[in-house]
């Protein structure tokens, strides 16, 4: 049993590296994630006004919907560099090689995430000017959600990859799917940048909470997922 | 290592009683709903919406994990009935999840003042509609039966996840709408006597009009798998 | 122990029509050629065996996971020839010496360590048949091997196709041209109107 997960999360980091070296080669993915989410952040706020997006709700919102899309985006291209020359069908042809495409995948999601929330965050707080009541909880909250969002979208993506519509299905499938996901960041997000410590934990609980179960759905579902 | 194999298709026989049973159990819970039950103490005439929309909500939920159950049953015997009854399942879930919705906001006008407001109940069962929406849609642009039902499947198992979700999201933030009314945790049921009668019958009401749906479009549904299975050989 | 790969009653159906009908195959150690016209279904059988298509009917069962080197390299571009193939073996835990010396025999061994977009047609396919070697892949699935190969591309995979016979290795090719593997072949095989047939 340890054995077994333990070859199966290096098997998922190997995924993850993989996918990671090839984002470091040709940042294209990380690119067009940050400067969507700068993009949008920027224009939210310049949409909502400076009164408005100081409210720590509002601010909260502005970012997470940028990461939600920036996420779809990343997942969107990295699965697009599998479909080229069907590099997929070499991971699919090795044993528990579903399992470990998911996963790692969604571990390599997350990290380009982790590095969008970081560059959007900083750029949120500065742009917005937020004072930041609970720095420990925030960042807690913003891993959360970083870890959290992931595995629906990379689920998703990988189910409508084979469709031509792919760029169409997989904001329908997965946005609902994340709403309580996106309440819960912007909610968590707000706590902490307002002092509000006990709901800032209660909602970062949550996107934990969810972040398991998405992953644990993911891995059972997947091996049929995939074309 | 790999096996699929696709059966013939199960036929399923139409019960003829199914819709006469249906139609006669409609009329009485119609009649209960419009005249028997008594007019709430607080919302006056206008409670009686409850009684098409708590069996709505109830069928919406229903549908939506016989999609789930009917999809596990896809992924695990890939016999093309399961498939059919999946999608039966959904179309009703939908129909019924946007009836709800509908009904949500005329009983909402006169109560809470609004047509929608945020409400996490409102909110996780428009995404709830929303997402089947979406799961017919992936249907759609399938090309092929296997693909389509394989994929739909998925879809299925995924989206049931949201069916708790929408009914505990009332608990899950301070909100407006009523908490559930007949499941609940601690205690039995918080409605007169005459009003809980009418509800429990408009329920088993909307479940035979659901039973009887999905029986003839799980039908249909048969007919049109075995013209495809059938061509394609 | 001696690798095996056979379908049984398989029928595959792709966007509603049925490619290949009640297929029955059991292949053993040694060379397999299969052909058939364009669009007959070779491809599409060749992926049945290796387990990255659905069947609609009927069973398959492999001694271990094939590997399938098609039309395209199943690899990734912005990794380099080297990364490619490390990743693979790495994966299977085999030790990562395999690569440098399958890389060498392919005659990569200078450009191992580029880009695979910066090499030719011809290189990433060289880099895309290492892998079998690499891998030492007990069962291998090759979908036109010789396209896009130059002369010295075409004699390697001519060399390797014997070597890994005389390994008793599963070798299926999917193949229109090339006559002369007709002889060192154990079966040759043709797809034709949705069965496989003896030739």
């Amino acid at each position: 049993m340890i054995v077994a997960v333990r070859r199966s999360l290096r098997r998922a980091l190997l995924v993850a590296g993989r996918d990671l070296t090839v984002e470091r080669r040709q940042p294209d993915g990380l690119v067009a994630a940050l400067t969507f989410t700068v993009t949008l952040i920027f224009v939210e706020s310049l949409a909502v006004g400076p009164v408005e997006a100081r409210r720590p709700v509002i601010a909260a919102a502005l970012f997470w919907i940028a990461l939600l899309f920036a996420a779809i985006l990343g997942a969107t291209r990295s699965l697009e560099r599998e479909l080229e020359d069907d590099a997929l069908d070499g991971i699919l042809l090795l044993a528990g090689g579903r399992d470990a495409l998911f996963a790692g995948k969604t571990l390599a999601l997350a990290a380009t995430l982790g590095i969008v929330a970081l560059a959007g965050g900083s750029l949120a707080l500065v742009l917005f000017d937020l004072t930041v009541a609970l720095p420990f909880h925030l960042v807690l909250g913003v891993a959360l959600g970083v870890i959290a969002l992931p595995p629906v979208v990379v689920l998703d993506t990988l189910l409508a990859l084979r469709l031509r519509a792919r760029a169409l299905l997989v904001p329908i499938l997965a946005l609902p799917v994340l709403v309580p996901q996106l309440v819960a960041a912007t909610q968590g997000t707000a706590a902490a940048l307002s002092g509000d410590a006990a709901a800032s934990l209660g909602w970062s609980g949550m996107l934990l909470a969810f972040a398991i179960a998405y992953t644990g759905i993911g891995l059972t579902i997947v091996p049929a997922a995939i074309e | 290592m790999t096996t699929t194999t696709t059966r013939p298709v199960l036929t399923l026989r139409l019960r003829p009683w199914l819709g006469s049973m249906t139609l006669a159990i409609s009329a009485v819970a119609l009649v209960m709903a419009l005249v028997w039950a008594p007019p709430d103490a607080v919302q006056g005439e206008v409670a009686r919406v409850m009684y098409v929309h708590v069996p709505s909500a109830w069928l919406a939920y229903l549908a939506f994990v016989v999609v789930f159950i009917a999809s596990v049953a896809w992924l695990w015997t890939r016999a093309p009935w399961t498939d059919a009854v999946a999608v039966a399942s959904a179309e009703i879930g939908v129909l019924f999840t946007g009836l709800t919705l509908v009904q949500g906001s005329i009983w909402a006008k006169p109560t809470w003042g609004v047509w929608w407001t945020w409400e996490p109940r409102l909110l996780t069962t428009a995404a709830m509609f929303v997402m089947y929406v979406g799961y017919l849609l992936a249907r759609g642009l399938s090309t092929d039966f296997e693909r389509r039902a394989t994929r739909a499947a998925v879809l299925g198992v995924v989206f049931v996840v949201d069916v708790p979700i929408v009914h505990l999201s009332v608990l899950w933030l301070n909100s407006l709408h009523q908490l559930p009314t007949v499941l609940r945790a601690g205690g039995g049921p918080s409605l007169d006597d005459r009003m809980l009668a009418t509800l429990l019958v408009s329920v088993v009401a909307g479940t035979l009009i659901y039973a009887w749906l999905l029986s003839e479009r799980t039908a249909l549904e048969l007919a049109r798998q075995a013209r495809i299975l059938r061509e394609r050989l | 122990m001696e690798p095996s790969a056979a379908l049984r009653g398989v029928t595959v159906v792709l966007d509603d029509r049925a490619i290949l009908r009640g297929i029955d195959l059991d292949l053993g150690p040694g060379l397999t050629i299969l052909r058939g016209a364009n669009g007959s279904g070779k491809t599409t059988l060749l992926r049945a065996v290796a387990g990255l298509t659905p069947l609609s009917r009927g069973t398959r069962a492999t001694s271990e996971p094939p590997l399938l080197v098609s039309h395209r390299t199943a690899l990734l571009r912005a990794l380099t020839a080297r990364e490619n193939l490390a990743f693979f073996t790495t994966y299977r835990g085999i030790a990562a010496a395999h690569v440098d010396q399958a890389l060498a025999r392919w005659g990569l061994a200078a450009d191992a360590d580029r880009p695979l977009e910066r090499l030719s047609a011809g290189q990433r396919r060289r880099a895309a048949l290492a892998r079998l070697d690499a891998e030492d892949a007990r069962i291998a699935l090759l979908d036109e091997p010789f396209s896009e190969l130059d002369a010295e591309g075409t004699q390697l995979v001519a060399e390797a196709l014997a070597r890994w016979t005389a390994e008793r290795r599963i070798v299926l090719v999917a193949t229109h041209g090339h006559s002369e593997l007709d002889r060192a072949a154990a079966r040759v095989l043709a797809v034709v109107d949705a069965s496989v047939r003896q030739q």
